[in-house]
C-alpha cells in the first residue's frame, strides 16, 4: 500500500528521473578540468519533450559530493540560500547555468563540440546580487552535479548525480634544478682527454729545455740549411775594352 | 746530406700546413663565437635569469682564442721558415697558453650545458614570468626579461610551457597570483593569436580545444639552440686542441734540433 501511495505521490508533483548521468566533456579538452573549473558535455536528448514544456527552466545543481545525498528538491534558485555566493560556507549545493529545452536540441550535431564550463563568470563571483553566477569553484574539493527542470520552483524531472569530480590541486615548483648531478659523458671525456694532452704539452717542453736547452739534440747542425747556402760574391769581369770595338 | 736536406724541407712543410690549419680553424672558431655571443634566439636572458651564463663566457673566451691562434699561427710560420730558436720557443710558450685558455672554454662549455634541465627553465619560468614588481632593481630586469623571452617564444615557436600548457595547471606561480585560474588557465601568448594579436578563438582557448591554443611545450626551442651553442664550442675546440697537440710536438722536436 505504501509503495503504491509514494509512486501515486510522485506521479502527482510529476517529477520525472531520467536516465541520464552528467558526464565531463567528451574529446581531448586541455581544458577539461582546472583548478577552478570544469567541462560538462550538455544533456543532449536527456531529457523527453512531452514532460517538459518550452518555459522549463534546467538548471544544473553544483553541490559538494559528501552533501549530494542530503539534498532534497525543494530549492528556490534566486534565493540567497541557494546562491554560489554562499557556496559552499552556507549551503551545500547552488544552482546556476538556467537553460530551456531550445539549448540542447536534440539530436546533437556529431561534429560539434557542446559543453558547459562551469566556473567561467568571474566577474559576478562576489556579487551577491547574482545569485545564480556561474562563479569558479573555491576548492578542488569532490563536487558532485545533476541536471533539474523546474516549472517556477516545481521539479519536473531531473537526472542522475553525476560521478564525483575532483579538481585540479597546484603543487609548489621542483626544488633543485639537478645542477651538477648528472655529469654527461661527453663533459668527462672532453676533460679527462684534454687534461692530458696538456700534461703531456708541459712534459714535452720541460723535458726539451732540460735535455736540448744550449746544445742541439741528435745530430746537431743539420736543421739550419742558410748554413749551407753559397755566399755571394763579385766575380771579376772583364769589362769591354772601348778602344777593341774601335 | 741531400735525403737529410730534404727530410728538414718536408718536416718544415709539415710544420707550416700544420700552422696554416691552426689559423684557418682560429679565424672559424672567432666566427662561430661571435654568432654565439650575437644570440640570435634571444635566450640569453633565461640563462642571465638563472645567474649562470657561463655557456656566453665559454663563447667570449673562444672569440679571443680564435685571434690568438691566428697570430701564432703566423708567428709559428715565420719562426719555422728562419729557423730561429728564439721565435720558436716564444711561440710554443705562448701557443701552450692559448692551449690552456681554450681548454677552459671547452670545459666550461660542456659543464654548464649539463646543468640546463628541463626543471631548471620550469621553477624559473614558473616563479619570474609575470612576476609583479618585487623587491630589488635586479630582481625586476631579470624578471622583465625573462616575461619578454618567453612571450617572444611562445609566440615564434607556437608552443606553451616548458612541457606543456599543463605546467601552467599543475604547479603554483606567479603568473597564477596574479590572474585567476577561470579567466586564465595558461597565459594568453598560449592561445593561437591572429595577426593583430588576439585570439582566435578565446572560449576555444579557455578550454583547450586543439587548434586553438598551443599544446606543446617550448623546451625543444630553447634546449635545441643552446645544445647547439654549447657543443658547437665544446667539441670544435677539443677537435682544434687535438690537432695544435700535434703541431705542438712537432714544433718541439724541431727547436731541440736546429743550432743557435
Amino acid at each position: 500500500m505504501l509503495p503504491l501511495l509514494l509512486l501515486l505521490l510522485a506521479a502527482a508533483h510529476g517529477l520525472q528521473e531520467v536516465t541520464y548521468e552528467p558526464t565531463l566533456a567528451q574529446g581531448d579538452l586541455g581544458g577539461r578540468i582546472t583548478g577552478s573549473t570544469f567541462v560538462l558535455e550538455q544533456p543532449r536528448c536527456a531529457f523527453d519533450n512531452s514532460t517538459i514544456q518550452p518555459t522549463t527552466s534546467i538548471w544544473l545543481v553544483v553541490a559538494d559530493a559528501a552533501a549530494s545525498v542530503s539534498f532534497t528538491n525543494s530549492v528556490q534558485p534566486g534565493m540567497p540560500e541557494w546562491a554560489f555566493q554562499s557556496f559552499p560556507a552556507n549551503t551545500s549545493a547552488y544552482l546556476t547555468l538556467n537553460a530551456t529545452l531550445l539549448n540542447y536540441p536534440c539530436p546533437k550535431d556529431p561534429k560539434e563540440i557542446t559543453v558547459l564550463r562551469v566556473g567561467s563568470e568571474t566577474s559576478c563571483a562576489k556579487e551577491m546580487s547574482r545569485p545564480t553566477c556561474n562563479g569558479p569553484l573555491p576548492s578542488p574539493g569532490t563536487y558532485k552535479v545533476k541536471f533539474l527542470a523546474l516549472n517556477g520552483f516545481e521539479p519536473v524531472a531531473e537526472t542522475k548525480w553525476s560521478k564525483p569530480i575532483e579538481l585540479k590541486t597546484a603543487r609548489q615548483p621542483p626544488s633543485g634544478p639537478g645542477a651538477g648531478g648528472k655529469h654527461s659523458a661527453d663533459m668527462i671525456a672532453i676533460t679527462s682527454i684534454l687534461s692530458i694532452l696538456l700534461a703531456v704539452l708541459l712534459a714535452g717542453l720541460v723535458a726539451t729545455l732540460a735535455f736540448c736547452g744550449s746544445d742541439p739534440c741528435g745530430r746537431g747542425g743539420i736543421f739550419k740549411p742558410e748554413v749551407a747556402s753559397v755566399r755571394r760574391y763579385t766575380t771579376h769581369h772583364v769589362y769591354d775594352q772601348p778602344a777593341a770595338r774601335l | 746530406m741531400a735525403k737529410t736536406e730534404n727530410g728538414v724541407r718536408i718536416f718544415q712543410g709539415l710544420l707550416i700546413l700544420g700552422n696554416v690549419v691552426i689559423g684557418m680553424c682560429g679565424i672559424a672558431l672567432t666566427a662561430e663565437c661571435i654568432y654565439f655571443v650575437s644570440d640570435p634566439h634571444g635566450l640569453y636572458p633565461l640563462l642571465e635569469a638563472t645567474e649562470n651564463d657561463d655557456i656566453y663566457a665559454a663563447a667570449w673566451i673562444g672569440i679571443f682564442v680564435g685571434f690568438a691562434l691566428l697570430a701564432l699561427s703566423i708567428l709559428g710560420i715565420i719562426a719555422v721558415i728562419k729557423s730561429n730558436r728564439t721565435l720558436l720557443l716564444v711561440y710554443i710558450i705562448l701557443m701552450l697558453i692559448t692551449f690552456a685558455f681554450e681548454m677552459a672554454s671547452c670545459i666550461t662549455a660542456a659543464t654548464h650545458r649539463d646543468f640546463l634541465t628541463p626543471n631548471l627553465f620550469l621553477k624559473q619560468m614558473l616563479e619570474r614570468y609575470q612576476k609583479p614588481d618585487a623587491g630589488n632593481n635586479n630582481d625586476k630586469w631579470m624578471s622583465e626579461g625573462v616575461t619578454k623571452t618567453w612571450d617572444k617564444l611562445m609566440l615564434q615557436n607556437q608552443c606553451c610551457g616548458v612541457q606543456g600548457p599543463s605546467d601552467w595547471q599543475e604547479y603554483t606561480s606567479a603568473f597564477r597570483m596574479t590572474y585567476s585560474d577561470a579567466d586564465f588557465p595558461w597565459p594568453h601568448n598560449c592561445c593561437v593569436l591572429d595577426s593583430r594579436g588576439s585570439p582566435i578563438n578565446l572560449d576555444g582557448c579557455k578550454l583547450g580545444v586543439p587548434g586553438f591554443y598551443k599544446s606543446n611545450g617550448c623546451y625543444a626551442a630553447i634546449s635545441g639552440p643552446m645544445n647547439r651553442q654549447a657543443w658547437g664550442v665544446a667539441w670544435f675546440g677539443f677537435a682544434i686542441l687535438c690537432w695544435t697537440f700535434f703541431v705542438l710536438l712537432g714544433t718541439m722536436f724541431y727547436w731541440s734540433r736546429i743550432e743557435y
